[in-house]
């Protein structure tokens, strides 16, 4: 799992890469973390372009949830954004595209 | 080693209402599109072929129990749900052809959902029959006598005939009992639950784990429930809840989902799962979507060993 994050439009725009399961979910974890914290003392949305991201267990799923119980302390929005077929059918199946809101592309997570 | 189940269901007990069934028959005769069967028999290969499970049968409504067979010949049995019930009826046509008159059982827990079939099992009135009840808990006892006190049932536990012994498990202990080795794990839900990992003298391992939630924040332990799990020819999972729910809403309510139980069996490279402790208000219809989006979850997340991804019914039988 490599992350790269920008601000982007008044957002913080996280771009993690490969695969998120329990060897990288840890890392996963503490970047979202990181860039949730950022977010925060930005007053920011945290847009995660999920583009890059070959496939997310439920190790990487529950990263996310931790993350968003922090956000939602700071009032910080997280967006998914652009997850490719596979990462959209685990969102599906999991109900986690109940949970956050899902968008097609980075751009319309950052005017969302 | 066979591993028969008699009841799947969490929490309640449920049966099919007179409307589902109507609406299978309904689904059953537009498929059949016209068709004529010579016989019962022709008709039940058109089901088995051409129907799904859920217009074609039923994932069943009864309460947790799992038998496992290939020990020494005495019963082996995981939980009293109320599908212990289904199990003692056979069990004594079992025993009239033959059968030893030993049973040991496993207990996950003393939630109502796995214990509620003992004041209905008839080989406890069995003068005969031993029964030993083997439990993580050490008030195992308490719970199986008080669900049978008169405020609650009016067979009291003392008119019980056959002998009954309780005898606490530790977890990090291999125990040898009725002909198979057994090891138990400490599972997170209300007042504890266990899950046993059962191996025969052919090498095959049989896993129940039901009523475990795998708690959001201390998923490093994890790592120990795969180990449990390593290698298992059978991982019986609770996968009551989507994980989406298990980590909102039903968060603290005890239980797991489809797909941590596909990841834990991953990393286990446990060879085949059984979906188990379904939820009470799905329909089969529910149960069986839950099912083909387990399989394909396990595709999609795929390492080298495929697993097999079953979805337990009352009455299924999967030989290892
Ligand atoms: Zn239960
Ligand atoms: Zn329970």
């Amino acid at each position: 799992m490599i992350w790269s994050e920008e601000a982007r439009d008044g957002a913080i725009v996280a771009a993690p890469r490969g695969k998120i399961d329990e060897s990288t979910a840890q890392d996963f974890g503490a970047s979202l973390e990181g860039a949730v914290g950022r977010a925060a003392d930005a007053a920011a949305r945290l847009v995660i372009d999920c583009s890059g991201i070959d496939y997310m267990s439920s190790r990487g799923l529950r990263a996310l949830t931790l993350a968003k119980r922090k956000a939602d302390g700071s009032a910080v929005t997280i967006v998914l954004a652009a997850p490719n077929g596979v990462a959209r059918e685990i969102l599906a199946i999991s109900r986690y595209d109940k949970l956050f809101g899902v968008t097609e592309t980075v751009e319309a997570a950052l005017t969302a | 080693m066979l591993v028969r189940f008699w009841g799947t269901r969490g929490s309640l007990a449920v049966a099919q209402t007179a409307g589902a069934i109507r609406g299978k028959i309904a689904r059953a005769l537009v498929a059949a599109g016209g068709r004529g069967f010579a016989d019962t028999a022709e008709a039940e290969a058109f089901v088995d072929r051409e129907l799904d499970f859920a217009t074609g049968g039923t994932y069943g409504g009864a309460t947790t129990c799992v038998e496992i067979e290939g020990g020494d010949g005495s019963f082996i049995v995981c939980d009293m749900g109320t599908g212990l019930r289904e199990f003692g009826i056979d069990a004594f046509r079992r025993c009239a052809a033959g059968h030893e008159r030993t049973y040991h059982f496993f207990m996950s827990h003393l939630h109502w959902d796995h214990i509620g079939g003992f004041p209905f099992f008839g080989p406890a009135f069995d003068p005969n029959a031993h029964i030993v009840i083997h439990s993580g808990h050490a008030d195992a006892e308490q719970a199986l006598r008080r669900q049978q006190e008169e405020i609650s049932f009016p067979v009291a536990f003392d008119w019980l005939r056959a002998k009954i012994e309780f005898r606490t498990l530790a977890p990090g202990e291999t125990y040898r009992i009725g002909g198979l080795d057994v090891e138990v794990m400490e599972q997170h839900h209300s007042h504890k639950s266990y899950g046993y990992r059962f191996t025969d003298d052919a090498g095959k391992t049989a896993i129940f784990s039901t009523d475990s939630e795998h708690k959001i924040d201390s998923m490093e332990g994890e790592a120990d429930v795969a180990h449990f799990f390593r290698d298992a020819d059978l991982v019986i999972c609770d996968t009551m809840y989507s994980l989406a729910d298990a980590v909102s809403m039903k968060e603290d309510w005890g239980h797991s989902s489809n797909i941590v139980a596909i990841d834990l069996c991953h990393e286990a490279e446990a060879k085949r799962l059984a979906l188990f402790h379904h939820e009470p208000i799905y329909s089969d219809d529910d149960i069986q979507r839950m099912h083909q989006e387990s399989i394909r979850y396990e595709e999609l997340t795929r390492r080298e060993t495929p697993l097999e991804v079953l979805c337990a019914y009352d009455g299924l039988e999967v030989r290892l």
